[in-house]
């Protein structure tokens, strides 16, 4: 292996200083057990201000509600009730969370699939509803009628938008009304007057593609207009999630890396991965078939700049600047920021238990006189399902943070398999070979950066009886930006003990 | 010159000589293959034709449309071929990123359909994309399409097998260049003039371009992208390099106010690619004297793919210098933030009893779209950019008539009123706060 393929992870000031704190990491892990969550509550914070600064520079108002279902820890969900922050709750459990966390209920979304139970808190409590259909708008005027509730503020979601021209197609989704179908769903919003009052109309679209969006978010506007013109007086967009992280601290590393992966899946280089796994390329008569099926990591805009770049974009049809014609019709703009919001909001720590030789053939059969160089196996106090980056398609290094200080040998870098605690072959952390500039040794810890957006316990179980990670939350005193903030002393608490007097200074509430 | 039908005119494009004073090589004569002179304007029409001619003279009649996977040139091509036959044409592709191309298509009538981006939560149980999704659908047997799949049709490459290759030794005095250099997209026109040109000499030496991975260059593949491609095979080329964006349209300047070429960046590339890499051989000895080929000068070919007036749009977004203009008398951006701070305005209250007492002209500068759903009765619309250009020449109204100007926030209203004032209007104000300011005070917006 002549260049190792780093995937090195994209780290700003906080995490940097906190994978610097080796012992305080190693005392946490110690007493805490691995796997472990570490989260940096007063970072959200920050995100969230970044998100504010480009509704400001765009004269826009409205909520950013933090998509709950990133992640369950309750210090992000109790530094955000400390902010101008909304939240998007998906079920009755976050639901219960937001409430019990500090957030008034006029600043909490119900958005999802929802159960007669999540929709009775929702409307008791007061939160507005995001409503996929006529079928739950009908079900919960009739829970707001039988149990004289008060009036519910709702959001109607819309799909399957239609450009002007060229016609842009867009991936089915299971969610929302169609754009097409809105007649018939205000007729039932009108019929519901005495139960609901409709607020706006919005939609959340899985996709990376900026020019969908700006159809669906066009689409909307027209959706408003039309309620307007029957007298509805309706005054918000809601643009949903999906701004996307950058996860790579290097753009030619993530694309040298996946210029072998297809070379891998063309059969001409060595295989980089666990039983010749190619992420979704095929090699067909020596074509290259499939799609890569891996989150791009490696994102020039992500996060607030991506919703900065989608309010810039005009109009399909009206030709305006999205951001100005949302502005000059007078209506707000929603948006549900998960995986955006939590950028390096959280490190998840895996304890090293065994490092071990595995013979080429072991990996991957040597398949037309090509064999896989030995790589190391590395066997990690923690399973798949709690560092879900492999199952979210996030391709990122881990950084070594060593049990004592030593030396980084002249061996040069290594290639390791990461394999979870679990009885099970599947049971691996990585399917692809890591490149680490010195191999591990047991007891070090790996720190995966970064996985606090849905990798961190989107998916973490009790299988097998081993223990899901516990979290804590971490905070530096003193002002964030202060000089030689960098090397401050790091505090921290359980997850649920954190309440936000606890880091009395970080930078001003976003 | 005198042809039976447009289609006569594909082909026998120009060999033109790059002026060595240009490129400076001083062993190596450049010629370029003028493929942009095609009727249609590419490289692409011959493929177009070559693949679409037999299935058009009966589409008509089976009732099939054309379809294809092409951002461009090859979808410009068989829009306009499908039509001359009519029989209906779309393209499906998520590589457009050329609007005028989008909107150009649409002219000739083709339905154009963009494939989805990328899922921002990967689903790991969904295996097929769109794009083999496409494919599925468009092989089932006794479909209503004619799909002429240039990434995998050999006559594709048979276009150029059959003409750019003979026509450039025909334009050789019967010999092959030294250095034949081509951009690839499909692949099908660098896999062809290669075939026939190392037929005639084997050792002509083949250099592919590829877009920088990061980068777009309409028209061409990355290095990754190119494998996806079936016509594609790695052992046509000596050389695969990548070029930039900057490079592309470094090289498209060069031959366009340089070479009297008006070509576009992938032909820009093409140049660049060509010049660099030849660079390093004109530098290099020159070969031992050979029996069959003069010792001292040797030539070198490059494909012109299409033309330049598609590219404004794309240019503007990456080299906004390039188009630059002097500054406007009277724009708003000539105001300093002193007078834009300095501008007169009034609060929604005032301008309600102005409005009252001395029927100011307002003029709402926000888009008829906004302004037809709620405006302030009696206001006149001029959408903010015609209002620029309305001030351009002169002040648009009387200076006896006051006037009070809104838009959303009361900011680009302050500029106007600003520069208003500056130009000699005696009595304008900006609303403060805006429309919006208006809507919360409760005063009356109506709706027509
Ligand atoms: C309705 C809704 N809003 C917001 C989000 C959050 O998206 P993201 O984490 O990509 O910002 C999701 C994610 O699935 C969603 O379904």
């Amino acid at each position: 292996m002549d260049v190792p393929l780093y995937l090195e992870p994209r780290l700003e000031s906080r995490l940097v200083s906190l994978l610097r704190a080796r012992t305080f990491l190693h005392t946490l892990a110690g007493g805490l057990g691995s796997p472990l969550n570490v989260l940096l509550p007063d970072r959200i914070a920050e995100n969230l201000a970044a998100f504010r600064a480009v509704y400001r520079r765009h004269h826009l108002s409205g909520g950013i509600h933090f998509a709950h279902k990133a992640n369950r820890s309750s210090a992000l969900v109790r530094r955000l009730a400390a902010t101008d922050a909304g939240m998007d709750v998906a079920s009755l459990g976050e639901l219960q969370h937001a409430l019990g966390s500090g957030f008034a209920p006029d600043r909490i979304l119900a958005t999802g699939p929802k159960n007669t139970a999540f929709l009775w808190l929702a409307a008791r409590s007061g939160a507005t509803v995001h409503v996929d259909g006529p079928g739950e708008l009908d079900e919960l005027a009739t829970l707001v009628r039988d149990h004289h509730l008060p009036r519910v503020r709702v959001l109607l979601r819309l799909s399957g938008f239609r450009a002007p021209g060229v016609r842009l197609l867009t991936r089915q989704s299971r969610f929302g009304t169609a754009e097409g179908d809105l007649d018939g769903l205000l007729k039932s919003v009108e019929r519901h007057g005495d139960a609901v009052e409709l607020t706006g109309v919005g939609y959340h679209l899985d996709t990376t593609s900026p020019a969908e969006k700006a159809v669906a978010l066009e689409g909307c506007v027209k959706a408003l207009d039309t309620c307007r013109a029957r007298g509805l007086t309706p005054r918000a967009v809601d643009i949903g999630g999906g701004f996307g992280t950058d996860y790579l601290a290097d753009g030619a590393q993530w694309q040298r890396y996946t210029t072998e992966l297809t070379n891998a899946a063309l059969g001409t280089r060595p295989p980089m991965t666990w039983r010749r796994h190619t992420y979704g390329l095929r090699n067909e008569n020596g074509t290259l078939r499939g799609a890569l099926a891996l989150y791009p990591a490696h994102r020039p805009a992500a996060g607030a700049q991506y919703l900065d770049e989608l309010l810039s974009l005009p109009a399909p049809s009206l030709g305006r600047p999205l951001a100005t014609l949302l502005l000059e019709n007078l209506y707000e703009l929603h948006t549900e920021p998960g995986r955006a919001l939590v950028d390096q909001c959280g490190v998840t720590l895996a304890r090293v238990l065994e490092v071990r030789r595995t013979e080429a053939t072991e990996g991957e059969p040597a398949a037309r006189g090509r064999t896989a160089p030995d790589h190391l196996l590395v066997r990690l106090d923690a399973n798949a399902d709690d560092i879900g980056l492999e199952e979210h398609g996030v391709l990122v290094d881990p950084v070594l943070v060593p049990r004592t200080a030593r030396p980084v040998p002249d061996g040069g870098p290594v290639a390791v398999y990461l394999a979870g605690n679990l009885c099970l072959e599947a049971d691996m952390i990585t399917r692809r070979a890591v490149h680490l500039p010195a191999a591990p040794h047991p007891g070090d810890l790996l720190a995966f950066a970064n996985t606090a957006g849905y990798c961190m316990d989107f998916s973490a179980d009790e299988a097998q009886r081993q223990p899901v990670a516990r979290k804590v939350a971490v905070w530096q005193e003193g002002a964030a930006d202060g000089p030689g903030q960098e090397d401050a002393p790091w505090r921290w608490c359980l997850d649920e003990q954190y309440w936000p007097h606890l880091s009395r200074r970080t930078k001003g509430t976003a | 010159m005198r042809f039976e039908r447009i289609t006569d005119a594909i082909g026998n494009t120009p060999l033109v000589r790059i002026d060595p004073s240009v490129h400076g090589l001083r062993t190596i004569d450049l010629y370029a293959k003028l493929e942009m002179l095609n009727p249609f304007g590419s490289v692409k029409d011959r493929a177009a034709w070559n693949m679409a001619r037999q299935g058009l003279a009966t589409a008509a009649d089976e009732g099939r449309t054309v379809v294809e996977l092409s951002s461009g040139n090859t979808a410009k091509a068989l829009a306009v071929l499908a039509g001359m036959h009519g029989v209906p044409f779309k393209t499906v592709t998520n590589r457009m990123r050329i609007p005028e191309v989008k909107d150009l298509l649409l002219l000739l009538g083709a339905e154009v359909e963009e494939l989805p981006g990328q899922t921002e939560c990967l689903d790991p149980t969904n295996t097929d994309d769109p794009l083999t999704q496409f494919h599925q659908a468009l092989s089932e047997p006794d479909g209503a399409y004619l799909y002429t799949d240039q990434y995998y049709n050999d006559r594709n490459t048979q276009a150029h097998v059959e003409g750019t290759g003979p026509e450039i030794v025909k334009d050789l005095d019967g010999r092959a260049p030294d250095w034949f250099i081509a951009c690839v997209g499909t692949a099908g026109s660098s896999t062809g003039v290669a075939r026939v040109l190392r037929e005639h000499d084997p050792r002509v030496g083949v250099v592919g371009l590829v877009s920088h991975k990061a980068d777009f260059v309409p028209g061409i593949r990355t290095i990754d992208e190119v494998q996806e491609v079936g016509l594609f095979d790695p052992g046509t080329y000596d050389t695969l390099a990548s070029v930039t964006v900057d490079e592309a349209l470094d090289g498209m300047l060069t031959l366009a106010r340089r070479c009297g070429i008006l070509a576009g960046p992938t032909s820009g590339a093409a140049y660049f690619g060509a010049v660099r890499y030849l660079r390093e051989l004109d530098a290099a000895p020159a070969p031992g004297p050979e029996p069959d080929r003069p010792a001292e000068r040797r030539t070198a070919v490059f494909i012109v793919c299409d033309r330049i007036e598609s590219y404004l749009g794309y240019v503007r977004q990456r080299r906004p210098e390039l188009l630059g203009r002097p500054p406007q008398p009277n724009s708003p951006a000539t105001l300093t933030d002193a007078e834009v701070r300095a501008a007169p305005d009034i609060d929604v209250e005032g301008a309600e009893r102005w409005i009252e007492r001395e029927r100011p002209l307002v003029v709402d500068l926000r888009s008829p779209f906004a302004y037809a759903a709620l405006h302030i009765a009696g206001s006149v619309n001029i959408v903010d950019e015609l209002f620029g250009e309305l001030v351009r020449g002169g002040l648009p109204f009387s200076k006896s008539r006051p006037v009070l100007l809104a838009c959303p926030v009361g900011e680009q209203s302050a500029r106007y009123a600003a520069l208003l004032t500056r130009m000699g209007h005696p009595d304008v104000r900006s609303l403060r706060g805006g429309i919006i300011a208006w809507r919360d005070a409760g005063a009356p917006l109506v709706r027509e």
